[in-house]
């Protein structure tokens, strides 16, 4: 062991908390101010070019009519996957080191969905007429297609989105709180509104307890079919390669990984930047890279099933689309994924590996990279070569679809690098509860 | 509570505060063993085995959940079902109200119905939002534990605080409602 950390007491929490809510150094505007200019020129000026062009300016055409933004668009709700999901598990299993890191892995899960949700918008070429998706009695006498696995999507996602910002505010009441008592200005009005008139009483806590606990068992399922229902958008259609029944457990095992490990970068980053070192320690990259390796042997296993059933099915569509996958046009970006998400993180287990920093920091992120051309594989190689020989296809990515890519990630840093500042990104009253609580008589504080 | 007291006299409290939850539970023991109706605790965090001491605590939250997804389940289906009968669309002589796809929305919309409800029921019987101001003394949201005990006559008062300060409060303040 190191030197011994030193006792923090409650009131510490509050004015770590705090600072990092209003003390803002010049990095932070610096970040902030990148993210931005990024997000603005690579997110929407692309965007609003395709807008005015036509979606021709993406390098969508037949037979490829699904390029990166739904690679994207999969990507982004993968990765909103562990931070609710991961966050209710281990509320209802009582798991300890949960409560320093579940608050801003909550955040990861409510921002990542709203950028999946530009990427539809950015996908479908004219969001304007995006109500069209929503049951509404109209004049034509018209309704959506409830047998559509698009029309599941809609449903779930708005869903998820709803119940995972109400989770996040839901367990900040308490916090908000306690940052109203200490802020001044407009924050302080903001923080009066947030937390209701919290106050702490025993009844309050009761119930506080009681609905959170509920809403963990209510989103436990909810995350499990989003991504379920995501993947029925491929494996419920005929295309060899997509219509696979595996694709749900798949598709829910590869969010929940790509999830995990985008918690991780989101943990070093604070720990680092928010200088969070006591509350965020090497207990929780211990932790998150046992459940990264137990979640990367469960991805490589279905990874392997596909290739299987695949083979074993006989047909020669499912065998030359694999054939197509692993020697193709896409296959180096294939070992690529089989290098970063499923050899890589064999690393993890050694104990060393995973309590360090900077190496956990770069497998994180590899897995992420990894995980994202899973996500363009699995529309890529498939649509680009169905049934018929002759209107086979290369895709390619566009100038705009790629810069709309490395946009929607700065889009996600800036929203995240504003959550920050407005909410107390790790909870103080749960970090509190794991602290040892004040005692009898005998030892005096001296606060 | 408020409103029954608003239009007699103020209502007079007694507040303790107390460095540990341990001392502070049993203050508010005592005040109740002593006859004071529900003295109420204030803390940064959820205090354990106030139930035992209090009495047991019931919230109607699981009602209004499971009143919404029962809700949230009827009208998914039936969105699903009602609006493929208003704008009928034959796909390969399969039935117009299929079941599969259809409980997957009924799935959802339990879901979301489950939360809201959920929502609801917290709010209503936590008694959220505060509206009126309530008693509150900023050092419980930090590492301070309050007791508060509404008393209706000086006599009380004085009793009240002489409790407190028995089972060793750091600090016994006197708030009236509404004066602040």
């Amino acid at each position: 062991m190191q030197t011994e950390v030193r006792q923090a007491r409650f009131a510490d929490v509050n004015d770590d908390v705090v600072r990092s809510l209003v003390v803002t150094g010049r990095n932070y505007y610096i970040a902030l101010g990148i993210a931005g200019f990024v997000t603005l020129t690579c997110f929407f000026f692309p965007w609003f070019y395709q807008l005015y062009y036509g979606i021709g300016a993406a390098g969508m055409n037949s037979p490829t009519v699904w390029g990166t933004y739904l690679a994207s668009f999969i990507f982004w709700i993968g990765l909103s996957h562990s931070g609710t999901l991961l966050s209710c598990v281990l509320h209802l299993t009582n798991s300890e080191w949960r409560k320093a890191m579940y608050r801003s892995a909550e955040a990861m899960t409510f921002f990542s969905l709203f950028v999946a949700i530009t990427m539809v918008m950015v996908h479908i070429g004219r969001p304007w007429f995006i109500h069209w998706a929503a049951p509404y009695p109209n004049q034509m006498g018209l309704w959506p297609n409830f047998r559509s696995p698009l029309m599941f999507d809609v449903m779930a996602i708005m869903t998820y989105l709803t119940g995972s910002g109400i989770f996040i505010y839901m367990g900040a009441i308490p916090d908000f709180a306690a940052v109203r008592d200490r802020t001044t200005g407009w924050r302080h009005h903001l923080y009066v509104l947030l937390s209701l008139g919290w106050r702490g009483t025993d009844k309050e806590w009761h119930r506080l307890g009681w609905a959170y606990t509920f809403l963990a068992v209510l989103i436990i399922p909810l995350a499990v079919s989003v991504h379920s229902i995501v993947s029925w958008d491929f494996a419920l259609s005929i295309v060899p390669g997509l219509h696979q029944t595996i694709f749900a457990p798949y598709f829910v095992v590869g969010a929940i990984y790509s999830g995990t490990a985008g918690i991780v970068t989101v943990m070093f980053v604070l720990r680092k930047y928010m200088n969070f070192e006591h509350y965020i320690t090497k207990l929780h990259f211990d932790n998150l890279g046992k459940l990264l390796l137990l979640l990367s042997l469960l991805w490589t296993y279905i990874n392997m099933l596909e290739l299987f059933t695949g083979w074993f099915s006989g047909t020669s569509t499912e065998y030359e689309q694999l054939k197509y996958k692993l020697t193709g046009f896409y296959a180096p970006l294939y070992w690529e994924m089989i290098l970063f998400c499923a050899v890589a993180p064999l690393l993890l287990i050694s104990r060393k590996f995973r309590t360090s920093f900077v190496p956990m920091l770069i497998l994180s992120i590899a897995i992420n990279i990894g995980m994202y051309t899973e996500r363009f594989l699995i529309v890529a190689t498939t649509l680009s070569r169905q049934y018929l020989p002759g209107s086979w296809r290369v895709y390619v990515p566009s100038l705009v679809e790629i810069s709309i890519l490395v946009g929607s990630l700065a889009l996600f840093v800036t929203l995240f690098l504003l959550f920050v500042k407005i909410f107390p990104s790790i909870s103080i009253y749960e970090i509190k509860e794991t602290m040892d609580a004040p005692k009898k008589q005998g030892d005096r504080h001296d606060t | 509570m408020h409103r029954r007291n608003r239009g007699t006299a103020m209502t007079r409290n007694v507040l303790g505060l107390f460095r540990d939850p341990d001392s502070a539970l049993a203050a508010a023991g005592r005040l109740k063993g002593a006859g004071f109706e529900r003295p109420e605790l204030m803390s940064p965090i959820p205090i354990h085995g106030v139930e035992e001491v209090l009495g047991p605590k019931k919230s109607v939250i699981k009602r209004f959940t499971l009143v919404g997804g029962l809700l949230g389940a009827i009208s998914g289906f039936t969105l699903a079902a009602w609006t493929a009968v208003l704008y009928v669309h034959p796909t390969g002589g399969r039935p117009i109200i299929t079941l599969p796809p259809f409980l997957i929305i009924t799935y959802e919309m339990t879901i979301l119905f489950g939360i809201l409800a959920t929502v609801l029921g917290f709010l209503i019987s936590a008694r959220f939002p505060a509206i009126r101001e309530r008693i509150y003394v900023p050092e419980t949201a930090v590492d301070r534990f309050a007791v508060v005990v509404a008393c209706s006559s000086d006599d009380l008062l004085q009793r009240a605080e002489s409790i407190l300060h028995e089972a060793g409060a750091e600090e016994v303040r006197r708030i009236t409602e509404g004066d602040s």
